[in-house]
C-alpha cells in the first residue's frame, strides 16, 4: 500500500495487450458453439458479450486484443463496448495470468485475522507482488474484496475453490500441491 | 399548472420537467454536472442535491437529487438549505481530490462548468493533500485533445457520443477509482459529431485541438452571430476571433455552437465546427492579383494556367471601372456569374452591375433545375418543411436518395432522435417521464420505422428498419409505386418483384398508419425524377391524411435556395451561357466574365468549361480561396468569408438568416459587393443601375433593395437588427467586458492606445463597450452570465430550458407564393441490363469530410479526407475480375481518372460510386451521375536508371 504522499502508480489502459501466442486468433468452433448456446438464452446476440468473454477466457485463460477483436467480429458488438465490459469486471483478465489465480481476500475480517501476513508469505514464497505471475507461470496473485466467508477468515480463493482458516503452513501445502499437479501434468 | 415553493417563494411551473430543469428555467442557480438539457437526467454526479419538505411543518426535510425528482404539486423545496449546500460542497470536494490544479494551463479555464460549479458551491479551499490518480491520454485525431486527468466521471461524454450520436468508439473503461473515458485504442473518434464533446464535457477532458494551436481565453474572443457555410442546413455558429500574436490582424480562432431552437439546438457537426480553418489556410486570397504577361518557365503549370502577381488594389479597381464604363457604352460584354456559396447581397450586387440579362447562376443546367424543383415542391401547401424539433418528433421516416449524414449532417442527428419515438411512447404509457434518460433507454422495443432507399447510407444503418440500395432511376420508380400504393394499394403493377412489392406495401402501410410521417430527400443524387416522385409521395400522403406532409429537402450549398430565387424557371445557368458565348463569336465586342466566389470546375465538365472560358477575353474573379478557376483568371479580388462579412443565406427550409461580421478581414479583403461598388464609384458616368450601386453604404442597403425588387425575398427587409439598432443608445459589444490587453496589444508598435475600429455597418461594435446581454437581442454570440462562464449559461437566455432564445428568433421564412406543383409524368422504368465494365453509371457518394469545397482546405479536415476511390458492387467486381484496393482507371468523356477500387455489397450493380468533390476528383463531380468505362490501370512502366 502506498502512502498518501508517495505517488501510487495506477496503470489503466496502458498496455497494448497484443499477444501472438496460442491464446489469440479467431474463435475456435468449440468456443463459438458455447457462445451460441449461451446466446440462445438472450433476445439478441449483442447481449451475450460478457458471457462470451467468460467462455473464451475459460479456454484461453485471458483476453488478448486479438481475442476481443475476434469476439467483436463474431457477435457484431463494437470493440469499445466489449472493452468496456472486460475492463469493468475484475474476473475478466486483459493481461496474461498464470495457470492458477490466487484471490486473496483483503476485506475487514480477513485483515483483522492477518491477511497481510499471509500476503507477505505468498509474496516471499513465490516472489510475486499482487498482480504478478510467478516465474514458472503457474501462480498469479490478486487481491480481492470480501469473499463472504468472514467467519472462517482469513480466506483465499484458488481458481474456483475456497480455502478457509488459513495460516502459513496451509498456504505452503496449497502451493506445493498445485506445483506438483502442474509438474505431473506437463512433463516439460 | 402545479405550484411549488422554493426557499419560501411560490412559483407556477411546468409539471413535465424535473425539479432541476424547473429551477434553472426559473433562473435559480442550482449546480449540476451530469444533467444536460438535451440528454436528460441519470443522477450520476449527485451535484444537484436540494431539500424536499413533507409539508410546511417539516423542519428537517430530506436530501433529494433535483434532476431525478419530478415536480409535485404543492411541493416545498430548498436550494439554500445548509444541509444541501454542505452536501453539494462535499461532492465538489470529492471530485476535486483527483482533479489537477492546472486551470491556468487548461484550455477549458474561463469557460469551465467545473470551475463555475466549484465557485457556486463555495468550495474554495482544497484540504486534500495526497497524490492524485493519473492517466495516460490517447491520440483521438486532429480535432479533439484528450486530458483524462481532469475527468470528474459525469459520463456525459459517453451519453452524448454513444446514446445521442450513435458513436461506437468511445466508452467508459475500467471501474471504481480508475474509470477511463477513451477509445479501445488510439485513433480518430469516428463519429461526425465528436466535436460536441468539447462543449458537452463539463471540464477540460475533451478540448478543441484546432483551437489549441491559436488558443485564447473565451473572454478574449470577439464574437458575432454567424451561420455555418459548409452545408445548407443553416446551423447558427459563434465564431471567435482575436488579433494574432505577431501582427495586428485578427484571425478566426474557433467555431462554437450558437443555440438555435429550430435548427441546430445544442449541437453542430464536425465539418461545421472544424471547417473554419480554411479561412486561415495557405490558399486564402489576401491581395489583389493580376496576371503576369511575361512568359514564365512553368513545367508544372497546365496549359492555360496563368501566373499572378500582387498589385495595388487601386489599379485593379480602376481597371474594373474602365470595363464597366466600356460595357455601358456597349463596347464590352460584362457577364456576371453568381454563386450558391455566397450571400444574397453579393449575388444581387453582381446582378445589378451586369444587368439581369447578363447574370448567370454559376450552376449547371442540371443543378439549377433540381433547385427549382425543390423550390417548386416547397411552394405547394400540401408540403411542410419541418424544423429540427419537428424532425425529432416524427414517428415514421422515409429517406429517399439522400445520404443525410454526409449532406445535411445535423438533420441525421435529429433523425437518430426520432428513431427513439416508439420507446418514448412506451415510456409515456408507463408514466415514465422522458427526462429519466436511462430508464427510458432501457425500455425494450424496436426503433421507430425508418426506411431508406438510395445509393448509400452512412451512420444510420443500424437504426433503419428497411433499406433498398438502388440507382436513382430505381429509387424514383420505387417512390412512384409507393405513391400509388398509398393512394390505392390495388393499383400496383403485379409485375413488380415480390420483395420490392412487399417493401412498397410495407412502407405505404407505415406512412398511412403513422401520425407524424416525415419524408427526407434532396438534390444530392442529382436526379430530377427522384425529386418529382418524392413530391408525389408527399402530396399523395397529404391527400390521404388531409394534412400537409413534412418533407425535408436538402440542397447542396449554403445559399442554393437563395440564389435560385433570382432566376425564373431554371433560366440563367452555365450551359445557357456557354451557348450564348459560342454564338457570339462573330460579334466583335470583347467579353469580360466576372465570376463571384465560385469554382466553375466543380460546376461544368472540363471540356465545356474550357470552351466557356476561352470565349471570354478577360476573366475577373472575386473569391476567398485559390482554386482551379483562379488559375485561369486575369484579375483576382480578395473576398471576405462568412465570418468577415454580413449578409443573408437561405437554408433548406426557406429560412432567411442574417450573419454578421465577426471581425474585419485582413488587409484589402472585403465583401465582394464592396469591390463592385468601389469600381462603380470610379466610373464618371453612372446610368440608373450604377448610381443605385454607388449609393450603397451598408450590407442592409442591399438587403432592402433585394426585398423591394423581389417579392419572394421580402422577408429580407424585416430581418435584423440593422446597423442603426441601439439598445439604451448603445450598440451590442462584440468583445466581452473582460476582453484583455486592449491598451497593450499593439504596444510594440505604438504605446498610445488606438481607438477601437469603428463599424458603421452593423449594430455591433468591435470593442468591449456596449450591451452584453443576450436577452435583449439575437446579436449576442458570446453567451455568458454572471457565475456561468461556460456555454451552459445558455439556459439563462431561453424562454425555458430548451426553449426559444429570449433575444428573439433569428431568421424569417421567405414567402414564396403558394402554388400547386404540376403533375409530372411517371418516370419510365429503366430497362434491366447486364453490368458492363465499358458502360457503368457513376453515382455520387458524399463524404462529411471531403465533399465540401471550403472545408477541404481546413488543416484538420484535410488530414482525414479519404483518398479518392471507385466503389464497385461485389458481384460486378467478380464479373469484371477486379479486386479490393486494386488500381483502376475510369475513362470518362472528360479524361481518365485513376483510383483504388473499393468493393461494396450495397452499391447497386451496374453502377460505381464516385466520391463527390474529393481532392483530385473535383473535376469529376460535374459528370455525376453519368457513364464511364472501367479498366484495370496499366502498371506504370518501370524505368531503370
Amino acid at each position: 500500500m502506498s502512502s498518501l504522499l508517495e505517488p501510487e502508480l495506477i496503470e489503466v489502459m496502458e498496455h497494448s495487450n497484443r499477444d501472438s501466442d496460442k491464446f489469440s486468433g479467431p474463435l475456435t468452433a468449440e468456443e463459438k458453439e458455447e457462445i451460441d448456446r449461451e446466446a440462445s438464452h438472450y433476445e439478441n446476440k449483442s447481449s451475450v458479450g460478457l458471457e462470451a468473454l467468460r467462455i473464451v477466457q475459460k479456454h484461453r485463460r485471458w483476453i488478448s486484443d486479438d481475442t476481443i477483436q475476434a469476439i467483436s467480429n463474431y457477435l457484431d458488438i463494437p470493440v469499445a463496448e466489449l472493452e468496456s465490459v472486460a475492463t469493468y469486471f475484475q474476473l475478466i483478465f486483459r493481461q496474461p495470468v498464470g495457470k492458477e489465480v490466487i484471490y486473496l481476500c483483503k476485506s475487514a475480517s480477513c485483515w483483522v485475522m492477518g491477511c497481510d501476513r499471509l500476503q507477505k508469505h505468498i509474496t516471499e514464497t513465490l516472489a510475486i507482488e499482487p498482480g504478478q505471475t510467478s516465474a514458472d507461470g503457474i501462480f498469479t496473485l490478486l487481491e480481492t474484496p470480501c469473499l463472504g466467508d468472514c467467519d472462517k477468515a482469513p480466506v483465499l480463493m484458488l481458481g474456483e475453490e475456497m480455502h478457509r482458516n488459513l495460516d502459513e503452513s496451509a498456504i505452503d501445502d496449497l502451493i506445493d500441491k498445485k506445483k506438483k499437479y502442474h509438474a505431473d501434468k506437463s512433463p516439460d | 399548472m402545479p405550484t411549488i415553493t422554493i426557499d419560501g417563494e411560490k412559483y407556477q411551473v411546468d409539471g413535465e420537467q424535473n425539479l432541476l430543469s424547473t429551477c434553472l428555467t426559473l433562473g435559480l442557480n442550482v449546480p449540476y454536472f451530469c444533467w444536460h438539457p438535451e440528454m436528460g437526467s441519470v443522477g450520476a454526479c449527485r451535484q444537484c442535491a436540494m431539500m424536499e419538505y413533507k409539508d410546511s411543518e417539516d423542519q428537517h426535510g430530506r436530501l433529494i437529487m433535483s434532476c431525478m425528482t419530478p415536480i409535485r404539486d404543492g411541493g416545498i423545496y430548498s436550494v439554500k438549505d445548509e444541509v444541501a449546500e454542505e452536501f453539494r460542497g462535499s461532492i465538489i470536494e470529492d471530485l476535486m481530490t483527483n482533479h489537477p490544479h492546472d486551470c491556468p494551463v487548461c484550455e477549458e479555464g474561463g469557460e469551465c462548468h467545473l470551475q463555475d460549479m466549484t465557485e457556486m458551491s463555495g468550495h474554495t479551499m482544497r484540504r486534500y493533500r495526497g497524490t492524485k490518480r493519473t492517466h495516460r491520454n490517447q491520440y483521438l485525431g486532429p480535432f479533439i485533445n484528450h486530458e483524462m486527468n481532469r475527468c470528474i466521471t459525469c459520463y456525459r461524454c459517453v451519453r452524448f457520443y454513444n446514446d445521442y450520436a450513435g458513436g461506437e468508439d468511445l466508452q467508459a473503461l475500467g471501474r471504481n477509482h480508475q474509470v477511463y473515458f477513451g477509445r479501445q485504442e488510439e485513433g480518430r473518434l469516428e463519429n461526425g459529431f465528436s466535436g460536441n464533446l468539447v462543449e458537452v464535457c463539463p471540464t477540460g477532458v475533451f478540448t478543441d485541438k484546432t483551437f489549441s494551436s491559436h488558443f485564447v481565453r473565451k473572454w478574449d474572443l470577439q464574437t458575432a452571430p454567424s451561420v455555418c457555410e459548409h452545408c445548407a442546413v443553416g446551423c447558427n455558429t459563434a465564431p471567435g476571433a482575436r488579433e494574432s500574436g505577431n501582427s495586428n490582424e485578427p484571425i478566426l480562432r474557433r467555431i462554437t455552437n450558437l443555440y438555435h431552437h429550430d435548427i441546430n439546438g445544442y449541437f453542430l457537426c464536425d465539418r461545421g465546427r472544424f471547417g473554419y480553418e480554411y479561412i486561415n489556410s495557405a490558399t486564402r486570397i489576401q491581395n489583389v492579383l493580376s496576371v503576369r504577361q511575361e512568359d514564365v518557365i512553368s513545367s508544372t503549370a497546365e496549359k492555360g494556367d496563368r501566373m499572378h502577381r500582387e498589385i495595388n488594389p487601386q489599379e485593379a479597381v480602376l481597371h474594373l471601372a474602365e470595363q464597366i464604363a466600356m460595357a455601358n457604352q456597349g463596347k464590352r460584354n460584362l457577364i456576371g456569374i453568381g454563386s450558391p456559396r455566397t450571400s444574397l447581397e453579393n449575388n444581387y450586387a453582381l446582378r445589378k452591375l451586369v444587368g439581369s440579362g447578363n447574370f448567370y447562376s454559376g450552376l449547371s443546367q442540371k443543378d439549377q433545375e433540381l433547385l427549382h424543383l425543390v423550390s417548386t415542391i416547397q411552394q405547394d401547401d400540401r408540403i411542410q418543411s419541418p424544423s429540427t424539433p419537428e424532425i425529432e418528433n416524427a414517428d415514421a421516416i422515409l429517406i429517399l436518395g439522400e445520404d443525410i449524414y454526409n449532406t445535411a449532417p445535423r438533420i441525421s442527428l435529429a433523425v437518430r432522435q426520432a428513431a427513439r419515438n416508439r420507446q418514448k411512447q412506451q415510456a409515456k404509457s408507463l408514466k415514465i417521464p422522458l427526462w429519466q434518460d436511462s430508464s427510458v433507454r432501457q425500455l425494450e422495443g424496436d426503433y421507430s420505422p425508418i426506411i431508406f432507399a438510395g445509393t448509400e447510407l452512412s451512420n444510420l444503418e443500424k437504426i433503419t428498419s428497411n433499406t433498398l440500395f438502388e440507382s436513382p432511376e430505381k429509387v424514383a420508380s420505387f417512390a412512384c409505386n409507393l405513391a400509388l400504393a398509398i393512394s390505392d394499394p390495388t393499383s400496383l403493377s403485379p409485375d413488380l418483384e415480390p420483395s420490392l412489392l412487399e417493401l412498397i406495401t410495407h412502407t405505404a402501410g407505415i406512412l398511412r398508419g403513422s401520425s407524424k410521417p416525415l419524408i427526407i430527400s434532396g438534390t444530392s443524387s442529382k436526379h430530377a425524377d427522384t425529386l418529382k416522385s418524392v413530391a408525389q409521395v408527399a402530396t399523395v400522403l397529404s391527400d390521404y391524411k388531409k394534412q400537409p406532409t413534412m418533407l425535408y429537402l436538402a440542397c447542396d450549398e449554403v445559399n442554393s435556395l437563395g440564389l435560385i430565387q433570382f432566376f425564373n424557371d431554371g433560366k440563367g445557368n452555365l450551359d445557357e451561357l456557354l451557348e450564348r458565348l459560342k454564338k457570339n463569336t462573330d460579334n466583335q465586342i470583347p467579353t469580360s466574365l466576372m465570376i463571384l466566389e465560385n469554382d466553375l470546375y466543380r460546376r461544368l465538365d472540363k471540356k465545356s468549361l474550357e470552351q466557356l472560358l476561352s470565349q471570354a477575353d478577360e476573366i475577373i474573379l472575386l473569391d476567398t480561396l485559390l482554386n482551379p478557376t483562379s488559375k485561369r483568371a486575369d484579375w483576382i479580388f480578395p473576398a471576405s468569408v462568412t465570418a468577415e462579412s454580413q449578409g443573408t443565406f437561405i437554408n433548406n427550409n426557406g429560412l432567411a438568416q442574417r450573419f454578421y461580421a465577426v471581425y474585419e478581414g485582413k488587409g484589402f479583403i472585403q465583401e465582394s459587393w464592396r469591390w463592385l461598388m468601389d469600381a462603380v464609384n470610379f466610373c464618371t458616368e453612372k446610368p440608373a443601375n450604377l448610381s443605385a450601386i454607388a449609393e450603397w453604404q451598408h450590407s442592409t442597403d442591399l438587403s432592402d433593395a433585394i426585398a423591394r425588387e423581389f417579392p419572394v425575398l421580402k422577408a429580407l427587409d424585416s430581418l435584423g437588427p440593422d446597423e442603426d439598432f441601439r439598445i439604451d443608445g448603445l450598440k451590442v459589444a462584440r468583445q466581452s467586458a473582460r476582453y484583455s490587453g486592449r491598451t497593450a496589444i499593439h504596444a510594440e508598435k505604438q504605446v498610445s492606445e488606438n481607438p477601437p475600429l469603428q463599424d458603421p455597418d452593423a449594430p455591433m461594435s468591435f470593442s468591449m463597450e456596449g450591451i452584453h446581454n443576450p436577452n435583449r437581442s439575437p446579436l449576442q454570440a458570446n453567451i455568458w452570465s454572471p457565475g456561468w462562464n461556460s456555454n451552459q449559461s445558455i439556459f439563462k437566455f431561453q424562454e425555458e430550458v430548451g426553449g426559444e432564445r429570449r433575444g428573439g428568433p433569428s431568421g424569417i421564412r421567405i414567402e414564396r407564393p403558394q402554388r400547386v406543383m404540376p403533375e409530372w409524368p411517371a418516370p419510365s422504368t429503366p430497362p434491366e441490363v447486364a453490368a458492363d465494365p465499358s458502360h457503368v453509371q457513376m453515382l455520387p457518394l458524399y463524404r462529411l469530410f471531403g465533399s465540401e469545397e471550403l472545408s477541404n482546405q481546413a488543416m484538420g479536415i484535410s488530414e482525414v479526407i479519404e483518398a479518392p476511390f471507385v466503389m464497385v458492387n461485389h458481384i460486378d467486381a467478380k464479373a469484371f475480375d477486379i479486386h479490393q484496393r486494386e488500381l483502376i482507371e475510369l475513362e470518362t468523356s472528360c479524361g481518365t481518372y485513376r483510383a483504388e477500387v473499393r468493393i461494396s455489397p450495397t452499391i447497386p450493380s451496374g453502377t460505381v460510386g464516385i466520391p463527390y468533390g474529393l481532392p483530385d476528383f473535383e473535376t469529376l463531380s460535374p459528370l455525376l451521375p453519368g457513364y464511364a468505362s472501367l479498366r484495370p490501370a496499366e502498371a506504370p512502366a518501370i524505368t531503370e536508371d
